[in-house]
């Protein structure tokens, strides 16, 4: 039981040595709540009295107990005085409101409110018993955190950073750069701020900024830095361009997160102010992009598709009869829907698991085939040949529903228009699920979008198709509107194999072929199983039963695909095969026959109102909050990656491979809520710390946990946790179907913070301030009196999936508990129903499923047909070729076509390297670093015990993850009370001298990780550098390692901890930032990566929100998304992993580990314990 | 030392003391096959009553890969040193039990775990039996597999830990059959620690007494599951009363699936302390292994388990799981629903066998507006 006094608090502590000196409010309230306890808790004295009790007569404990009065301890510590509800919303898909437990006025305990079975929607649409509880440890651990010492209590400024701003912003006349002097992140001190003079500091940086940046000097100051021209062109001379924002997966907060874009969208005010320009002509600042950025984004679901992403909310596991789980750990990291899965399989669906592991998922599955990592592409293209090839596929959905019977010319590999055969042929004027707009008419808003909003100009760019009818060896032409239903009511049977020769209008004879033909060519020369299996480990023999498998449960096998196969440089590859074989086996669209990605909570589509709030024209701005806004959209927004590619967009040779539409601006201010993950935990993320922060002028982070984030700010705002908001907020989720209100709560702050959104406008009034123009603060009208409730009204108002939901009911049933439903078409809700259920069109040109890429981009990248590609650093192969045999469609760009040299195998050069090699000579080729010992593959996937880093770095949850949790720290080393390991297999661990539980260096590619420059830096390179504990797993092949991606990274801070704090403890004396690590962190071995088929200027999708179709780069949904997955490392011992530094780990010594197994151990797993008569 | 009957082992056993079963007995159904290791039910247990000081080791609830996890380390293997292997005929144990064979006046044969046992409570997370390799293509039972074990005190119908404690301050309720130690009473001689095989008694030197799971009584108290219980989002636990004096009901879903299916097993029966946690043996998992921890009726267990899907009564009852924080004392199926009923007889839980799929019209007249599922 819990001890009297202080024990019972809620325990904001968390290593036992590491909070000396927590003290001030936290230290107040901890001894409130423990006075208050002792009431319920005996004391010491009276426990001293207690223990004088005579022996009593017990003849039995079993049938009697004489003094039972004592068990009111426990009753007491149960109960508690209040409860209230809150919504716990990392960025894990999953929101659960959670019900807090209130004694004393502290919350001492959380669970789940078990009502989830009374959400509803405006029609009585009724969810069941079966969606309670929800939940995790991570949320019931929160308790820790809302208490906890790294809480940011108040705003806090970096002191270099606040000399700069009362030295009055001193400048290098010529190029504007700033002195060294003042840059000193992550070591400098830290200065507690007024919450006045955090807003002001910030709104003073952001304007001298903008003026150092504005105009044709500002660009030649951009210029001396050494900018990229492109980029510095693309600020079109404001200022305010070179200022980013970024709300950190703005789904999760509606209003609070998504406010730095409605800051960013403001500072088009501040560009009229500063360059003296009209509304017509000002510009907004830069918004970074999100599920991007995360990596999240399947980048090739809207090439398949036009859309962001397809996917299915995970409960509609109930309707299938196979599910295969590719590259997703689903039991670890969508835990609250664990059960639709292991139910589907109590019900008798087979679940397959694909994973480069024996994933924790393996334990579900009735089957399970360990891949090579990265090799998606070339598995799904070995189980389409097997569909093809075998006759297995679904020969109507193919023809009614996929660009396979489309005509592809052969000539210019571009694919056959209608108007290119028929003479004086007429676009077809569509009618289905589609507005064609007419000159100068704009769409109408979100909600009452009937499918793809196109203008003219658009729509005839698409052209329409053409197909070869089999019976009559005719062409045929074939519009967007002919699909599914409508596309068998014209009779024509297209003919998929064969080449074709059609006379166009003109005269002129080309040979075509069906997209069916041209892939099936690719496929049978360069992905059969046998070839397939050299490439993926996956045997034969499995690659048919795949096929078989998937083949015989048509319209119900489920691709749950996961962050696997989605954070390699082939990702876009990857989700093209993996939508043909569910295209080619009729399962895209059905209830229980679906593709889905998953990753990251980023749908705000599903409240499509939200530019209502982001871009309201802040020259216009509606001031009745009963009356919708006027959107304007001022800001531009942008990828990150280019930031996170040393600022720099991707060049080779003298191409230029980013597309204009892409084009980045340089960056240097950073405003960014709510994320860990756009600098702590940053892909090559001591390589953003060297390379690229240095030029950075300006970062604020807001953030209710001092993340590494923190660390290397300037202004860190201090916000509310979720338990303390009193401005509430709304969010959706992209697995399940419900609509949740963040409720506001009773309990007062706990420290003196502010909401996001209360941070984005204190900074936009200072703004208004500094520029003289009032209207910034009116842009926040409805902060502080009405508590940002209008905006999500307006957000509701206008979005096609939640209109009709008044935001007061929502919100208080939100208070009691429960969630709403979102009004999807569906529920549950899935991707491609009204494609595939209802004959409407997707968003492709050809308004077909497309596989073919006839756009340029593609053509010279070699993947108009899709092949697969090695990985881009994680192969024993030469990275990055192109695996094919040759092909009259593969004609990429080569080096030489870039004037590149062909030879230069470095990163850089790799990304936009075209080699074509066919299986075997890839086999037979090496990855450059081989030869210098970077031979294991190091992959970084997330897991059960955090979101993202969310709350891994609480005691409780620290101490399960992994098997190296202590929660005494017995061994000082140990960074905390759980540490990062590296899992390798047990031969390869050997092999290098590595014993269980050792400490070991793990080092990826000298060129440029940890970080370039390195050798010249020895100071940060022993914060960067990567060292772990290793851990012998036999789950992992040969050559295959692995560390978890949730853990928090050593900083300069946390590195110095090491040395001077008393017990060793990675934790930064100064901030308290808690590091996993002693020094380094998985991003140590990651970095930027750039593919030329993600940046694209031609490819048609879907707009993020509605359906207006948009070409070219479209935030979230076609741009870059980065490789972080990929490294290719050198392992080698650093020290023993027994106590301090000397011989065994004790585990391993005790017989405990696999491979070093005591006789009890043998035994049992032998089965030895048990024997039959 | 007296004589009880325990229906686990197929015999009558020696144990220190005499007495009835309680009225009621609390239970536990946890099906591994559903357990995803997730350890919300620790935190949900440590967060409400662990959460003191010299409890920052002590998980009351914990989850535990096999082969390799265990917490504390080596729980379960150091007791064979002194037990040896079970031996069973047919359903029936021919070995001794921890209480048999000893003398007079000896506890029960146990051990006591070091300080640092307790450290690494996920030692082997994820850790599979065999290696793995590339290309590896598993199907069903394969040599290379692991589970997850969730575990809390098994509230035995024959505690070892009352059994050896000198003070007598541990006692089974008569009410539920909760087994609690006296937090007055205790000295913190750590015998139960010692004694109790599952390690499920804990030494919290602060408070220098022994402490464990109290079976969350003052929910249960209330007709509610356990904290554990409630907080499952794998959906693995079902707990309430089954019947302890008298014979089984096919109507509770306790007995009905310990006692009259045999699909929830005890976890090492062979010990004889008759635990009330009662586990589903994972499918994929080897006979072998798993017959030394749940005993000789695993095979037709995991069986009886690949059928559900075609025995209504079965899978009505296994879909109660995690549908209710309330008690369940009786349930039915009717249609396509399983039905739970509470300690007073009245529906707490209705869950449907395949969650309702409902299509919205595309156009909402009342609110202008146009439902898509891709917005």
């Amino acid at each position: 039981m819990s001890n009297q006094n202080e024990s019972s608090a809620p325990a904001t502590s968390t290593a036992p040595s590491a909070d000396s000196t927590a003290i001030g409010r936290r230290g107040f309230l901890f001894r409130l709540g423990a006075a208050g306890l002792g009431a319920a808790v005996l004391t010491d004295r009276a426990l001293a009295e207690l223990q004088q009790l005579n022996a009593v007569a017990i003849d039995s404990p079993l049938a009697g107990y004489p003094n039972r009065g004592w068990e009111k301890v426990y009753r007491d510590l149960y109960k508690s005085d209040s409860t209230f509800t809150l919504l716990c919303a990392p960025n894990d898909t999953h929101n659960c409101l959670l019900t807090a437990y209130v004694k004393n006025g502290v919350v001492t305990r959380l669970g789940p409110t078990w009502k989830y079975s009374e959400a509803t929607d405006l029609d009585g649409t009724k969810t069941s018993r079966r969606w309670d509880p929800r939940a995790c440890q991570k949320g019931l651990a929160m308790v820790r955190k809302f208490y906890g010492d790294r809480r940011v209590k108040r705003p806090m400024g970096r002191k270099g950073f606040v000399d700069w701003v009362n030295a009055g912003f001193p400048r290098d006349p010529k190029t504007g750069a700033v002195d060294p002097k003042y840059l000193q992140r992550g070591k400098d001190p830290w200065v507690p701020l007024t919450w006045d003079q955090a807003t002001e500091f910030a709104a003073k940086a952001l304007h001298n900024i903008a003026v150092t940046y504005n105009g044709d000097a500002g660009k030649a100051k951009l210029l001396a830095q050494g900018y990229d021209p492109l980029m510095v062109e693309a600020t079109q001379g404001a200022g305010v361009q070179v200022l980013k924002f970024r709300g950190g997966m703005p789904a999760l907060g509606m209003a609070r997160v998504m406010a730095h874009y409605r800051l960013a969208n403001s500072m088009a005010l501040v560009d009229a102010k500063l360059r003296g320009l009209g509304p017509d002509k000002a510009l907004g600042a830069r918004g970074w992009d999100n599920y991007t950025w995360h990596t999240d984004l399947p980048p090739g679901h809207p090439m398949v598709t036009g859309v962001q992403t397809n996917e299915f909310d995970l409960a509609t596991t109930e309707y299938a009869g196979h599910v295969v789980v590719w590259g997703m750990n689903w039991i670890t990291t969508k835990m609250p829907d664990g059960h639709w899965l292991t139910e589907a399989r109590l019900k008798g669906a087979k679940i397959t698991v694909i994973a480069c592991e024996y994933s924790a998922t393996c334990n579900k599955a009735d089957e399970a085939i360990i891949v090579r990592p990265g090799t998606t592409p070339a598995l799904a293209l070995g189980v389409a040949q097997v569909l093809i090839a075998k006759k297995l596929y679904d020969v109507e959905f193919v023809k009614s529903s996929t660009d396979l019977p489309l005509l592809v010319r052969l000539d210019n590999g571009q694919m056959l228009r209608a108007s290119e055969v028929f003479k004086d042929y007429k676009l077809a004027d569509l009618k289905n699920f589609i507005k064609v707009l007419g000159e100068g008419e704009n769409p109408p808003p979100p909600f009452q979008h009937q499918g793809a909003q196109v203008t003219a100009a658009q729509r005839a760019a698409w052209g329409d198709h053409v197909v070869w009818n089999a019976a009559k060896k005719e062409p045929v032409a074939i519009n967007r509107d002919q699909v599914g239903d409508h596309w068998k009511k014209l009779g024509v049977d297209p003919q998929l194999e064969g080449e074709v020769e059609v006379t166009l209008a003109d005269g002129t004879k080309v040979k075509c072929r069906t997209v069916f033909d041209v892939t099936k060519q690719m496929l049978d020369a360069s992905y059969t199983p046998e070839q397939v299996e050299k490439l993926t480990w996956a045997p034969k023999a499995a690659i048919e039963s795949l096929a078989q498998s998937i083949a015989a449960n048509k319209t119900k096998t489920l691709f749950a695909c996961g962050m696997g196969p989605n954070q390699f440089f082939n990702n876009d590859l990857k989700d093209r095969s993996i939508f043909l074989v569910a295209a080619l086996t009729n399962n895209v669209g059905h209830k229980g026959g679906n593709v889905g990605s998953y990753a990251g909570n980023y749908r705000w589509g599903y409240l499509s109102g939200v530019p209502q709030y982001i871009a309201e024209d802040p020259f216009n701005l509606e001031l009745d909050p009963a009356k919708p806004a006027k959107v304007k959209q001022y800001f531009k927004p942008e990828s990150a990656h280019y930031w996170n590619h040393g600022d720099t967009i991707l060049r080779y040779g003298k191409g230029v491979l980013t597309g204009k539409t892409h084009m980045p601006t340089p960056t240097k201010s950073i405003l960014v809520s709510n994320s860990n993950s756009l600098i702590g935990n940053v892909k090559g993320h001591y390589s953003v710390v060297a390379d690229v922060l240095p030029k950075q002028e300006f970062i604020g982070v807001s953030d209710w946990w001092w993340t590494a984030s923190c660390e290397y700010a300037d202004i860190v705002f201090a916000v509310d946790s979720w338990a303390e908001f009193k401005i509430p907020d709304m969010t959706i989720s992209v697995t399940n179907p419900f609509l949740y209100v963040f409720p506001t709560t009773p309990i007062p702050r706990i420290h003196d913070t502010r909401q996001d959104i209360e941070v984005s406008a204190g900074i936009g009034r200072a703004l208004g301030r500094l520029v003289d123009e009032p209207k910034m603060a009116e842009v926040w009208s409805f902060v502080d009196e009405h508590k940002a409730r209008p905006y999500l009204q307006r957000i509701l108002n206008g979005s096609a999936d939640a209109r009709g939901y008044k935001f007061a009911d929502i919100e208080k049933k939100a208070e009691g508990g429960a969630p709403s439903l979102l009004l999807s078409r569906t529920y549950p809700k899935y991707g491609s129903f009204e494609q595939t259920q209802e004959s409407k069109p997707w968003f492709t040109k050809t308004g077909r499923l497309e596989f073919y890429r006839e756009e340029a981009e593609f053509r010279d990248a070699g993947e108009a047909v899709v092949v697969h590609r090695e990985p881009i650093d994680s192969t024993w192969y030469e990275p990055n070729v192109i695996v094919a045999a040759p092909h009259p469609l593969l004609k990429p760009k080569t080096p030489a076509d870039y004037g590149a040299d062909q030879a230069a195998l470095d990163g850089d050069s790799r990304q936009a390297r075209n080699i074509i090699k066919t299986v075997d000579e890839v086999i037979a080729s090496k990855h450059p670093l081989l030869a210098e010992g970077y031979n294991l593959i190091f992959h970084t996937p997330k897991y059960r015990h955090g979101a993202h880093t969310t709350p891994t770095d609480l005691d409780i949850v620290a101490t399960w993850f992994g098997p190296f949790g202590d929660m005494h720290r017995s061994d000082k080393r140990a960074p905390f009370v759980g540490e990062a390991y590296v899992d390798m297999h047990p031969l390869d661990a050997r092999a290098l001298g590595i014993e269980d539980g050792d400490y070991v260096w793990i080092d990826a590619d000298p060129h440029d990780r940890p970080f370039h420059n390195w050798k010249d830096n020895p100071e940060f390179y022993k914060v960067a550098r990567l060292q772990a504990r290793a851990r012998h797993y036999p789950g992992t092949p040969r050559g295959v390692t692995r560390m978890w991606h949730n853990m928090y990274g050593a900083t300069i801070g946390s590195v110095k901890g090491t040395e001077v704090n008393p017990t060793g403890l990675a934790k930064n004396p100064e901030t308290g930032f808690q590091s996993h690590f002693r020094t380094g962190s998985h991003q140590s071995a990651t970095r930027g990566w750039l593919k030329p088929t993600w940046m694209t200027d031609s490819l048609f999708v879907k707009n993020i929100t509605g359906g207006v179709m948009r070409q070219g780069f479209v935030p979230d949904v076609h741009c870059p998304t980065g490789a972080p997955r990929e490294a290719m490392v050198k392992i080698t011992k650093k020290e023993d992993g027994g106590l301090g530094g000397q011989k065994l780990w004790r585990a391993a010594a005790n017989g405990l580990r696999p491979g070093y197994e005591c006789e009890e151990l043998k035994t049992i797993l032998a089965g030895g314990y048990a024997k039959k008569e | 030392m007296a004589t009880r009957k325990n229906w686990q082992i197929g015999r009558d056993m020696t144990y220190p003391y005499e007495a009835a079963p309680p009225k009621r007995q609390v239970a536990y159904i946890f099906d591994t096959n559903k357990c995803i290791a997730c350890q919300t039910c620790t935190v949900a247990c440590k967060t409400c009553w662990t959460s003191g000081k010299g409890e920052e080791h002590i998980f009351w609830n914990n989850v535990e890969s096999r082969p390799y996890g265990g917490y504390p380390q080596r729980w379960d293997l150091s007791i064979f040193k002194k037990t040896g292997p079970a031996v069973w005929k047919g359903d029936t144990l021919r070995s001794s039990t921890i209480f048999e064979g000893n003398g007079p006046l000896d506890p029960p044969r146990g051990w006591r775990p070091e300080a640092a046992d307790y450290a690494a409570p996920n030692l082997g997370e994820d850790d599979i039996a065999g290696i793995v390799d590339k290309g590896h293509h598993l199907v069903g039972e394969s040599p290379m597999w692991m589970f997850y074990l969730a575990r809390i005190c098994n509230h035995c119908d024959n505690p070892a830990c009352a059994a050896s404690c000198p003070r007598k301050a541990i006692y089974k309720r008569d009410d539920d059959g909760i087994v609690l130690i006296d937090q007055e009473r205790c000295r913190g001689y750590q015998e139960c620690v010692k004694a109790c095989p599952y390690k499920k008694t804990f030494y919290n030197i602060i408070n220098r007494a022994a402490e464990k799971c109290v079976g969350c009584f003052p929910r249960v108290e209330e007709g509610l599951q356990s904290l554990c219980v409630e907080g499952c989002i794998g959906k693995i636990r079902f707990h309430g009363f089954r019947t302890s004096q008298g014979e089984p009901r096919a109507d509770n879903p306790f007995d009905f699936l310990i006692r009259i299916k045999k699909l929830a097993l005890p976890l090492y029966p062979q010990h004889g302390t008759g635990p009330n946690v009662f586990y589903i043996p994972p499918i994929h998992v080897p006979d072998a292994y798993l017959e030394q921890l749940f005993g000789p009726g695993v095979a037709e267990a995991k069986k009886l388990y690949r059928a559900a899907k075609d025995d209504k009564q079965v899978l009505g009852a296994l879909l109660l799981f995690g549908s209710t924080d309330k008690m369940v004392d009786k349930f039915e199926v009717k249609g396509e629903e399983a039905i739970g009923y509470g300690l007073d007889g009245k529906e707490v839980v209705r869950v449907p066998f395949t969650e309702a799929h409902v299509v919205r019209n595309a156009l909402d007249e009342r609110h202008n507006a146009y439902r898509v599922n891709t917005p």
